[in-house]
């Protein structure tokens, strides 16, 4: 089996892209890709303890994850999806109608 | 107690009332109210007549204030003097309102006319009753009011208001002189009731406090010297002939003025030596003094006021040689000529509508009647036989023969005067040539009957002090038999004197001829001019006294209003001010701070309201951030 820093390391990788992603992107899907990146880096890190402490609930953990983006994803697409209908975009720099 | 003694004042009182209340409406009835009243007045008074002449006690009192010390008791009291007076009083009186009728016919006020000319008569026969010195006061300066009212009756005339006020302020002074002897009085000796005077001489005199009575008889002589015009508060009579004729008549001639005498007739037992010196010196130079003055008036009123001063001076001097009883003897005389003198004038006045002696003249054969009766108070002024003028003042002449042989010759000197001054009046008036008068004819009934009363009264007064009938008026006074007969040596001065003053009357005042030589003229012109301005008093009171005293009260004004308006003013400016001064502060500082809190919480809202920028990506930014710091504190 390969070392476990490696696999932290593209785990932290992947969640650190999320967030660049997230804090960067002006489409507001594309925040939503992001927001995906950062779940999958929180599910490989489950996955990969379980191989290295043998314990399976983790993977199962992974599955809810999974399902659980599913959902979010859902109302979020929900939610960009009424965005565009009000205000005819989805580039988040663009709208500032709550600002104070 | 005689209970209809306060119905002799109290009906015109009454009158009074009715006519200030309902006078309009009854129009020319109004003067019936009034003689009514007046009327009543004689008939009691004369109902009085037998008691008085028994000399017995005739009074009635009431009880003004119940104290403790002593019961105050005031009221009305009747001897022979007081008879006397309310018998001139009531006789001339209705006399004189009865002419009224006459003389003030188409006057806008009549009924005012009467109704103050009986308020006087109240005032002054209350005046003459008066037990007490307050009563007396009241009554003394309810006449002064009295005469105020009617001399400036016509006061649509400016100098009918200056006359009335020039009179009420010139007696105020005597007046005052008057109540300060009265409360002299009170708290000396404690004794204000005018029967009990002799009592407080003797115990005065006794204690030597003589000088304390001089004082208080001479104050109460100041009083009279304001009322009675003489000398020095005499300014004010000639002036008073701006009123009505009548009023002239009553109040300046015959009665208010005469208010003098009897005051000091009435309060004699406080007079002393000294005193009555000084009432001889006023009453002489009054006497002479006037009589001077009279001879160059050209006004026959002013005439008469001035007659009527040098009268009361003799009067005066009559009193000054404590003879009371002739004084007053000549005061009933007086009353009499005097007022008809005035009534003749008024008649001629009413008739012509002139005053002058430059337009009148040869009035007799137009007005006969007034012509007669002038022609006998003139007579018995002048003291003619047997009209009563003659005897009055041949007692006083005897009088003061008895006393000082030089005062008689003195008073024939101011008898010629008088003489004189009334002839030229009479000459110039009623002949020679008339100055183109308009038709003037004879007064009507009502205004001649009075005067041929009074002319009766005028020729026939005199008898009841003559020792012909045994004097009885001077044995009410109180005197016993003063003289047995006519003294031959008086009767010869007297007459002589009456035919001198006739002739120069008719050559120098009448026919005007001069005679005095041509290097005596210029002497003779400068008294004439002296005389004319009557001695420049008024001038002199003017110059000396009230024009200083108005400079006197214009300072005051000015300090008033400059000084005292001024830090009043200032004080309200310094209020001000300080408002102002608190109105700043509060706009400057505590506004200032007050905004400048608002501001600040405002500039932090602004910095903090940036934090809201609606972008989503800096929210999520911000919850990273903090994830972070929080791990991070967490870590720890």
């Amino acid at each position: 089996m390969m070392p476990v820093r490696h696999l932290l390391v593209v785990s932290c990788a992947l969640f650190s892209l999320g967030i660049f992603g997230v804090l960067t992107r002006r489409n507001a899907i594309a925040i939503l890709l992001a927001i995906e990146l950062i779940l999958n880096a929180a599910s490989l890190n489950f996955v990969l303890f379980s191989r290295l402490f043998g314990d399976p609930q983790a993977q199962a953990f992974a599955l809810f994850i999974i399902a659980l983006a599913a959902c979010e994803a859902t109302v979020g697409l929900a939610i960009v999806i009424g965005l565009y209908r009000t205000a005819k975009t989805v580039f988040t720099d663009q709208v500032n109608l709550l600002r104070g | 107690m005689n209970p209809l003694l306060p119905w002799i004042p109290g009906l015109p009182l009454a009158a009074f009332a009715i006519l200030i209340l309902v006078g309009r409406r009854l129009g020319r009835a109004s003067a019936g109210v009034s003689i009514a009243a007046m009327v009543g007045s004689l008939a009691l008074t004369g109902a009085l007549a037998p008691a008085v002449f028994r000399v017995e006690h005739v009074g009635i009192q009431w009880t003004w204030l119940p104290h403790e010390a002593g019961r105050f008791q005031i009221g009305l009291a009747v001897d022979g003097l007081s008879f006397l007076m309310l018998a001139v009083v009531t006789v001339v009186g209705t006399l004189i309102q009865v002419y009224s009728v006459g003389y003030m016919h188409h006057d806008a006020r009549f009924s005012r006319f009467f109704a103050y000319l009986s308020l006087f008569c109240a005032s002054m026969l209350g005046l003459v009753m008066a037990d007490h010195f307050v009563l007396l006061y009241m009554c003394w300066e309810l006449v002064g009011l009295c005469s105020y009212l009617l001399i400036s009756f016509w006061f649509e005339k400016p100098q009918a208001a200056m006359a009335g006020r020039k009179a009420f302020i010139t007696t105020r002074i005597g007046d005052t002189g008057l109540l300060i002897g009265i409360i002299l009085l009170a708290f000396t000796v404690g004794e204000l009731h005018l029967d009990r005077l002799s009592v407080v001489r003797t115990q005065l005199v006794l204690g030597h406090h003589e000088t304390l009575l001089t004082i208080i008889s001479l104050l109460i002589f100041s009083g009279a010297v304001g009322k009675s015009a003489q000398l020095p508060l005499h300014v004010w009579l000639p002036d008073a002939m701006e009123g009505p004729t009548p009023v002239s008549a009553l109040i300046h001639a015959a009665t208010m003025v005469a208010a003098g005498v009897y005051l000091v007739a009435r309060t004699l037992p406080l007079f002393t030596p000294p005193s009555l010196m000084g009432v001889l010196g006023i009453g002489l130079a009054t006497h002479l003094f006037a009589g001077t003055v009279a001879l160059t008036m050209t006004d026959i009123k002013r005439i008469l006021a001035y007659s009527t001063i040098s009268q009361l001076g003799l009067m005066m001097t009559a009193l000054g040689l404590g003879a009371m009883e002739l004084a007053m003897f000549h005061l009933f005389t007086h009353a009499f000529f005097k007022a008809l003198l005035f009534l003749g004038a008024g008649s001629v006045i009413h008739a012509t509508h002139h005053q002058d002696l430059a337009q009148l003249g040869g009035l007799s054969r137009l007005m006969p009647w007034t012509a007669a009766t002038f022609l006998i108070a003139a007579l018995s002024m002048g003291g003619a036989f047997p009209l009563s003028g003659f005897w009055s003042k041949d007692a006083i002449l005897l009088e003061a023969h008895h006393a000082h042989p030089w005062l008689m010759w003195a008073l024939l000197g101011g008898a010629i005067m008088t003489t004189s001054y009334v002839f030229r009046l009479y000459l110039r008036c009623f002949h020679g040539a008339s100055h183109g008068m308009h038709h003037p004819h004879e007064s009507p009934v009502v205004m001649v009957l009075p005067m041929a009363v009074l002319a009766i009264g005028a020729t026939g007064a005199g008898f009841f002090g003559s020792p012909w009938l045994h004097q009885p008026l001077l044995r009410i006074l109180g005197e016993t038999v003063v003289h047995e007969d006519v003294d031959p040596a008086i009767l010869l001065y007297s007459t002589v004197a009456l035919v001198t003053g006739f002739l120069l009357a008719r050559i120098v005042g009448f026919r005007r001829r001069s005679l005095l030589p041509s290097w005596l003229r210029p002497v003779g012109t400068w008294l004439y001019r002296l005389a004319a301005n009557k001695y420049f008093i008024d001038e002199a009171y003017n110059r000396f006294i009230i024009q200083p005293f108005l400079r006197l009260t214009s300072a005051l004004s000015r300090f008033d209003l400059r000084v005292i308006d001024g830090l009043v003013d200032r004080t309200g400016m310094a209020g001000w001010s300080l408002s102002q001064l608190k109105d700043q502060f509060d706009r400057q500082v505590v506004d200032r701070l007050v905004n400048g809190l608002a501001q600040v919480v405002r500039t932090i809202s602004q910095l903090g309201r940036r934090i809201q920028t609606g972008l989503v990506h800096h929210y999520l930014l911000c919850v990273v951030a903090a994830v972070v710091l929080l791990l991070v504190w967490l870590g720890r």
